[in-house]
């Protein structure tokens, strides 16, 4: 359970204390691609909740989406075009959707939890 | 299958981390800001033209070189390689040269020695730093009695003896010549070196720094040491 967040954790550690970094120009592409990683971890994790997980879904959607979104700006960059902004949008607004999902899901569970409880102990 | 899952997930977030960790590293990459203002970077402008203007004079004087090869590549390659060799030879001090310069006399302070105190050697390290400030207010060529300084010189304390060249000083008085590009530039040498803390330096060791005027014609000699290099090797033909 807790393997996938010290995954997270190395990443950080190994990026923090290696201090790599990358050419400003590449900086757009970069955080795009963060954005879009995140948006496909927290879909994942609304379609764990869901009960709709697929494997190969999460991991084709992560990639593809960091790679579309970097091209996008990629071809922005080339076509005067700030296309960069339009990935921000979808991902920021799907982030926000999926967040508000996953914390609707978690607040039905959590009552659900306390029905059961009370139930428990009036029985 | 959960097991392989948790490692997909794993894998991914790993990758989230690092994209994080390198964006964050790049974006506060600027950690020291540009407090100079605007004085100071007129100044590094200044000396980066100074820099600019060197390069582009060495530049022509290639040119010219290259310029003269190829005129006289096939009339007479000889005297343009001869005319490079002793060029080269020039810069390196192995030739006697004349031009304008400065003498500075360094002779024991007559009072000190009444007095009965003892001279003793000139430390290399004042001379050193003598050296340094001429070459720093652009001296051509230097001779310190009689011993012309050239890249490879070391002016080091030998058993007490004060050498340059490992060729010891001989007591003072003695000469220091310096060579400069052009009677202009002595002129500078001399005022600056008239407005130089040297004289009172030289006086804490006992001895009197005579700047004289500057003149038209000061022969320096050469450099009369085999030049030894350990490092460059000759390249074969053809490389």
């Amino acid at each position: 359970m807790w393997l996938p967040f010290l995954g997270l954790i190395f990443g950080l550690a190994l990026g923090l204390l290696t201090n790599i970094q990358i050419p400003s120009i590449y900086e757009n592409y970069l955080s795009i691609a963060v954005l879009a990683a995140l948006d496909t971890l927290f879909g994942g994790i609304r379609a764990q909740l869901q009960q709709v997980y697929d494997d190969k879904v999460f991991v084709s959607g992560f990639f593809f989406n960091i790679a579309l979104a970097a091209g996008l700006a990629f071809l922005g960059v080339y076509l005067g075009i700030d296309l960069y902004l339009a990935a921000i949008f979808a991902f920021g607004v799907r982030l926000f959707q999926n967040i508000a999902i996953i914390r609707r899901i978690l607040l039905t569970r959590i009552d659900e939890k306390r029905h059961k409880r009370n139930k428990n102990s009036i029985e | 299958m959960k097991k392989n899952m948790f490692t997909r997930i794993t894998i991914v977030l790993f990758i989230i981390g690092l994209m994080i960790a390198v964006q964050y590293n790049t974006i506060k990459q600027p950690a020291e800001r540009d407090t100079r203002d605007i004085w100071a970077i007129r100044e590094e402008l200044a000396e980066e033209k100074q820099r600019h203007s060197a390069l582009l004079a060495e530049i022509r004087s290639l040119n010219e070189v290259v310029g003269r090869y190829e005129q006289s590549e096939k009339a007479n390659l000889q005297s343009a390689l001869n005319e490079t060799l002793n060029r080269l030879k020039l810069q390196a001090g192995l030739t006697e040269i004349t031009g304008p310069g400065v003498i500075l006399r360094v002779e024991p302070a007559p009072e000190l020695v009444e007095m009965g105190y003892e001279i003793k050697e000139i430390s290399p390290d004042l001379l050193t730093q003598l050296l340094n400030a001429l070459f720093k207010n652009n001296a051509a060529s230097v001779s310190i009695d009689g011993n012309r300084v050239v890249q490879t010189t070391a002016i080091r304390d030998i058993n007490g003896k004060t050498t340059v060249n490992s060729v010891p000083l001989s007591s003072p008085p003695f000469e220091i010549y310096v060579g400069t590009s052009s009677f202009k530039e002595a002129q500078k040498m001399y005022n600056s070196l008239q407005a130089s803390t040297f004289i009172d330096s030289f006086y804490l060791d006992n001895f009197n720094l005579m700047i004289e005027e500057p003149t038209e014609h000061l022969t320096l000699p050469a450099f009369d040491q085999p030049l030894t290099n350990d490092y460059l090797t000759e390249v074969e033909k053809g490389e």
